[in-house]
């Protein structure tokens, strides 16, 4: 809304008219135009795809059809869904108490040494996270560097499965997607009044209940930004899920992506792609309404 | 100074762009499998040709298709499998070869040549073959291995690597159940899935791209992998022990043909040709050890590659083996069963 109040001007204030709003137009221009190309042609096509049919080959058959809704909302496509969901909380959850000490700590270090460690937490994006999975693997396989490690230590007396577990998609995912918690964390931290928290010291509360009532809710910007940038891409991830897990638990992208491609059929994936947006939708318009209602 | 300095980059940009680019005609397109064409293989060819080779590539058939049919690319060479060439010869999206342009076709042994899925060789020339069989490590599995059978059974829960691909191991129950292999319909189907049901639980890896991975790091102590894959184990380590399944198997045959859409027909069939070169088709078999159809090549390969059981398995064994055909939107029906057998 606020877009479209600028462009057309409504704010006409005063007896000196504004630049034309050619300018405006003209400096919106690349955004809308990513806008439109990026977001709403490739949502568009997805949905008009979910009602269509296709031919043996899997080529689309514009032909008008309920079916592929009607098989998504099957229990086995849905159980995928909510195991999805389950693996998405659990990181997101995880991120947060980890990435939290740490986003507080940076934000809170002398200013010089700052940058320093949040280059650190950004050094692992230099590198394609599909290079730093299979690192993982060469790490955490039985004959790998931990198990060799541990058992030449004496801790483990044979080599632990830990490649290829539910344990290895979760630690894969955390570890991607740790450095988009601690970011938007570390941002509402650096704001942080210090007055805020010597008041809450000086007006009788412990470490504690300063945290609690006074750090937390201030830096809460940041924990719901990095909860979302966590949450919401690592429901549809299928790399790390497949290359850690062993493909023994299909996640709800790996299922989607096999549609687009061994499974011939593209419609299926794109009804399965639309009802995921929709959670995404509901699931941000919820948590607008209960902030507006805060 | 600064504006001097500008005229002189310019300058060699132009110069520097001027170069990059090459004639229209020197171009030349493939679409191919990943871990399939050596680059070095590309590279001499544009060595020899002056023709400039942009590679893409892919994982699966169904992905070859899918990026072929929606028009997404232009390509002058694909590689597909045996069944997608029957497929797409159907829905004529191939486009014919000329086969005086490649007199290299000679070299092909005559069991991969006139095949059902391109009876005349019009529209595809063999390129690799090969097959799906059991590798074992006999460090860690100490019984004899002789089947499909005997490698999903219960003891081998958690010790066992197969193929990311649900008819291949839609494949193998058929198999297993002395159903042919192509006959997906639904009344076998009911048949294969109790035999499914019983397999796919004792799966600790699925793995299509890099299976031999899980083997070598001591994941998994057996699998049903591609034959490359296995050559490579048998290769590596003398422990690993390669087994053509009792049941029989798939026997994949992957060619190279020119879509119906190529630009440039004449660089892809001297493209065909030189792959069919024995020089280069050695280059390829010493890189991925896969079924070489190429007779004139197989001639210098060393013993050892030539007694890999996993690159050649004997004639007797390759009269067991089947093709696949195409199964069309059946592909979906098997993919369906594997996954809510994976998601239990």
């Amino acid at each position: 809304m606020s877009l479209i109040a600028a462009v057309s001007g409504v704010h006409d204030s005063g007896g000196y008219r504004r630049p034309p709003n050619l300018v405006a137009w003209l400096v919106l221009m690349p955004l809308l135009a990513w806008l439109f190309l990026f977001v709403i042609v490739p949502t568009v096509m997805l949905v008009v795809v979910s009602f269509a049919e296709r031919d043996a080959l899997g080529r689309i058959v514009y032909d008008f059809t309920l079916q592929n809704y009607i098989r998504a909302f099957d229990w086995l496509w849905l159980k995928v869904l909510l195991s999805s969901l389950w693996y998405a909380l659990l990181t997101t959850l995880i991120c947060m108490f980890v990435g939290y000490p740490v986003a507080y700590t940076i934000g809170r270090a002398p200013l010089h040494w700052r940058g320093l460690l949040l280059m650190l937490v950004m050094v692992p994006f230099w590198t394609s996270f599909l290079i730093r999975t299979y690192a993982w693997i060469t790490i955490l396989s039985k004959d790998g560097l931990l198990n060799s490690l541990l058992v030449s230590a004496g801790i483990f007396s044979h080599s632990a499965e830990i490649l290829y577990t539910p344990f290895a998609i979760v630690l894969g995912l955390v570890y991607n997607f740790l450095p988009f918690m601690i970011l938007p964390i570390y941002t509402s931290v650096e704001k942080l009044d210090n007055a805020l928290i010597e008041a809450a010291y000086d007006l009788g509360a412990g470490p504690v209940r300063a945290f609690s009532q006074v750090i937390i809710p201030l830096t809460r910007p940041g924990i719901a930004a990095g909860a979302m940038l966590v949450f919401v891409p690592s429901i549809a991830m299928f790399a790390i899920t497949t290359l850690m897990g062993g493909g023994t638990n299909p996640t709800i992208g790996e299922v989607i992506f096999k549609q687009f491609t061994s499974g011939r059929n593209q419609p299926f994936g794109a009804a399965l792609g639309s009802i995921l947006l929709l959670i995404f939708v509901l699931a941000l318009w919820i948590t607008r309404k209960y902030r507006e209602e805060d | 100074m600064k504006k001097t300095t500008t005229l002189v980059l310019s300058a060699l940009a132009a110069i520097l762009v001027g170069c990059g680019k090459a004639p229209e005609a020197k171009k030349l397109s493939v679409f191919c499998w990943s871990e399939y064409i050596p680059q070095s293989v590309i590279e001499q060819f544009t060595k020899e040709t002056g023709i400039q080779v942009s590679v893409e590539n892919y994982a699966s058939n169904e992905e070859m298709l899918a990026k072929l049919t929606a028009g997404g690319g232009e390509y002058d060479i694909i590689q597909p499998s045996e069944y997608v060439v029957e497929a797409l010869i159907a829905q004529k999206l191939l486009h014919p070869i000329d086969k005086t342009k490649i007199p290299n076709l000679s070299n092909i042994a005559p069991q991969f040549l006139k095949m059902s899925f391109d009876p005349d060789n019009s529209f595809s020339v063999p390129f690799m073959a090969g097959t799906v069989g059991i590798v074992v490590n006999t460090d860690l599995i100490k019984d004899d291995i002789k089947s499909f059978a005997d490698v999903f059974k219960p003891d081998n829960k958690g010790k066992i690597v197969v193929l990311d691909d649900a008819r291949e191991i839609t494949a193998w129950a058929l198999l297993s159940q002395e159903l042919p292999i192509n006959d997906i319909s639904d009344a076998n189907l009911d048949k294969v899935k109790p035999v499914l049901a019983n397999w796919i639980p004792l799966v600790k890896v699925f793995d299509s791209d890099s299976p031999k991975t899980a083997l070598l790091n001591g994941d998994v102590a057996m699998g049903v992998v591609w034959g490359g894959e296995g050559a490579i184990l048998l290769q590596s380590n003398p422990k690993f022990r390669w087994i053509i399944p009792a049941e029989g198997t798939h026997l994949f045959i992957d060619s190279l043909a020119m879509p119906k859409t190529a630009k440039n027909v004449e660089n892809a069939e001297a493209f065909m040709n030189f792959i069919l070169r024995p020089d280069v088709s050695k280059k390829i078999s010493d890189a991925f050890p896969y079924t070489n159809p190429n007779l004139a090549a197989r001639k210098l390969l060393s013993e050892e590659q030539l007694n890999n059981k996993a690159s050649f398995p004997s004639d007797a064994d390759i009269a067991k083996m089947q093709v696949f055909r195409d199964i069309g939107t059946q592909g979906s029906k098997i993919d369906e069963i594997v996954t809510s057998l994976k998601a239990q």
